[in-house]
């Protein structure tokens, strides 16, 4: 491939549930709701998406992978995947290995969202004894990457795992917003988040003071081995397509990370109806219009490729590794 | 205000149009400052759990806690704002103009990562924004403490390289202090609270000024203040009248 690759870095895709593919129903997920990953597929050739991250719905057992496991084999050129992990799993290692090693390697890591810290955040933080430490820990021995999309309780906790283990590849979920516990789906089924924008909690995760004054800061991002994927936006915006209330908050989130460690990403299939994934294809030229083309190179899927490690799209330069 | 009115020395005025920051050293002391933390502590005892549950909603920064309506929760508070261990310099760094804009009373819990990184907090086509930043706990370079890029107050300053780890920004002067010290400076200029890497929140007052114009004359801001605001200046300073503009 001589184009730099386009990558969408968080999709969902599930079957009908049934035996072969067994999967938690709800009323917002009945039995009978699909998002195929043909249907996908389709969204993405239309549109010359090379390649996405298929991120596990329905369910934390290893039983409930069968349908990511069997896109991933069926389509092992097209995407990677992330796994999750039984909150009450007493050996969650030994379920990432075994994510793993059925995959072919193609699941690359465990999403994660609640980190069990102290709910008081004058309490001291022992991160070695958070409920979540023996998973980034056999992240850290076996290079699994973390899908990190934390509760806002958890939010001061975030930095204390970047620090404690700053050799595991992070990639902060949908603009690295950590929503309360208000969720609800709307009449398009899609989660909705009810969060202030930007988010209060960005204190706690990237700590730098961008806001009413887009420039007055002076600083990055020091932890080398986090990323951030821009998705989700209908779900915090307050307003339609194309949600031009986020600018602000994902121009401040170009600022600090750049776009080599940005990534662009759907969310299909809730944005399928809309604003349709055509429309979140064409979001970033009008959210950043001023980006270079080497920028956009990365945040449509450079960075994801390389900070991944999709096989598909390796290149010259190898693999972005944190230092 | 009560007692007797701090001029800045020599040093402190030549710090302040220099450096952009002045350490006054035990500003408060002995039982006024043991007044101020007894009233911090128990004003946080009181607002801390609705602070915590916002937390869990996500609409309240975790990263650092102020108080609510602090000058409204006890006396000794409301006195801070034109205490005589700044006010004067105040005074004297705007040619007699300072208006109060807002106070953060403000808690800082230990974390690997500062809330906030270098910056500056308003534009150089801002009236003069000044600041005071009372510890109210010894404050060693590790815990949370204020620290300023002198100089980086003046137009011409600069530039300053974006910095990941806040301790790279060339220059810069971290403000230790013991409990009841103040620093005094001037917000156009670069500064941070470093990495509070103990065990222990950081307690500290600001106190945030500006000097007066017709844009910050705003007598509804502190109308429930109004009766303890008896003097002429004093009613300037909590901006129930204009400050006189200076004649030509």
């Amino acid at each position: 491939m001589t184009r730099a690759p386009v990558i969408d870095a968080h999709v969902h895709v599930f079957a009908r549930a049934s035996t072969e593919f067994p999967r938690e129903t709800s009323d917002h997920l009945p039995a009978d709701r699909e998002a195929p990953v043909e249907r996908l597929l389709e969204r993405m050739d239309a549109q010359g998406v090379d390649a996405a991250v298929l991120v596990q719905i329905g369910g934390t057992a290893f039983e409930q992978h069968a349908y990511l496991l069997d896109c991933l084999k069926r389509f092992p050129d097209r995407f990677l995947g992330i796994g999750l992990v039984p909150p009450d799993s007493v050996d969650p290692g030994g379920h990432m290995d075994r994510l793993a090693d059925h995959s072919d390697g193609r699941i690359i890591g465990v999403r994660l969202s609640g980190l069990g810290g102290p709910a008081d955040p004058f309490e001291p933080v022992d991160v070695s004894a958070l409920k979540v430490t023996p998973i980034w820990e056999h992240a850290a021995r076996r290079d699994f990457v973390i899908w990190l999309y934390p509760r806002a309780v958890d939010a001061h906790v975030v930095p204390h795992l970047f620090s404690g283990f700053p050799q595991v590849r992070v990639v902060c979920n949908h603009m690295m917003v950590c929503p309360g516990p208000r969720f609800w789906w709307d009449d398009k089924g899609r989660p909705q988040a009810d969060v202030p924008m930007p988010p209060e909690t960005r204190y706690s995760t990237m700590g730098l003071k961008i806001g009413r004054i887009l420039n007055n800061t002076r600083g990055y991002y020091p932890y080398p081995n986090v990323c951030v994927h821009l998705s989700g936006h209908y779900a915090f915006s307050r307003q339609l397509w194309p949600y031009t209330d986020l600018d602000g908050w994902q121009q401040s989130l170009l600022m600090v990370f750049g776009c080599q460690r940005l990534m662009w990403a759907t969310d299909f299939p809730w944005i399928d109806s809309d604003p349709g994934y055509d429309q979140l294809v064409q979001l970033p030229d009008r959210t950043f219009p001023d980006l270079s083309a080497a920028d956009r190179e990365h945040l449509m899927g450079r960075t994801a490729a390389q900070f991944l490690r999709f096989p598909a799209f390796r290149d010259s330069a190898g693999w972005l590794t944190p230092t | 205000m009560m007692g007797h009115l701090h001029e800045p020395t020599t040093e402190q005025c030549d710090a302040w149009h220099r450096d952009g920051a002045v350490l006054l050293e035990h500003a408060l002391q002995g039982a006024q400052l043991a007044a101020v933390q007894r009233a911090f502590t128990e004003a946080s005892l009181q607002t801390r759990p609705a602070w915590l549950e916002q937390v869990v909603q996500g609409t309240a920064p975790a990263a650092f806690f102020d108080i609510p309506a602090p000058l409204s929760r006890d006396e000794v508070f409301l006195g801070l704002v034109d205490d005589p261990a700044w006010y004067g310099h105040l005074q004297a760094f705007t040619e007699n103009r300072v208006t109060f804009i807002q106070p953060q009373f403000r808690t800082v819990p230990p974390s690997p990562l500062s809330y906030v990184g270098w910056h500056y907090d308003v534009p150089r086509s801002n009236p003069l924004h000044l600041k005071v930043q009372i510890y109210l706990d010894d404050v060693s370079r590790d815990e949370g403490a204020f620290a300023y890029v002198p100089g980086s107050h003046h137009p011409d300053s600069g530039p300053y390289p974006l910095v990941g780890d806040l301790e790279s920004m060339p220059g810069h002067r971290v403000f230790e202090g013991a409990a009841g010290s103040a620093i005094l400076f001037n917000s156009y200029g670069l500064h941070t609270s470093m990495v509070n890497r103990s065990r222990r929140p950081r307690r500290s007052i600001i106190l945030i000024y500006e000097v007066g114009t017709e844009a910050t004359f705003s007598p509804e801001t502190f109308v429930d203040f109004a009766e303890h605001c008896t003097t002429p200046d004093r009613r300037q300073l909590f901006r129930l009248e204009p400050r006189p503009e200076p004649s030509a």
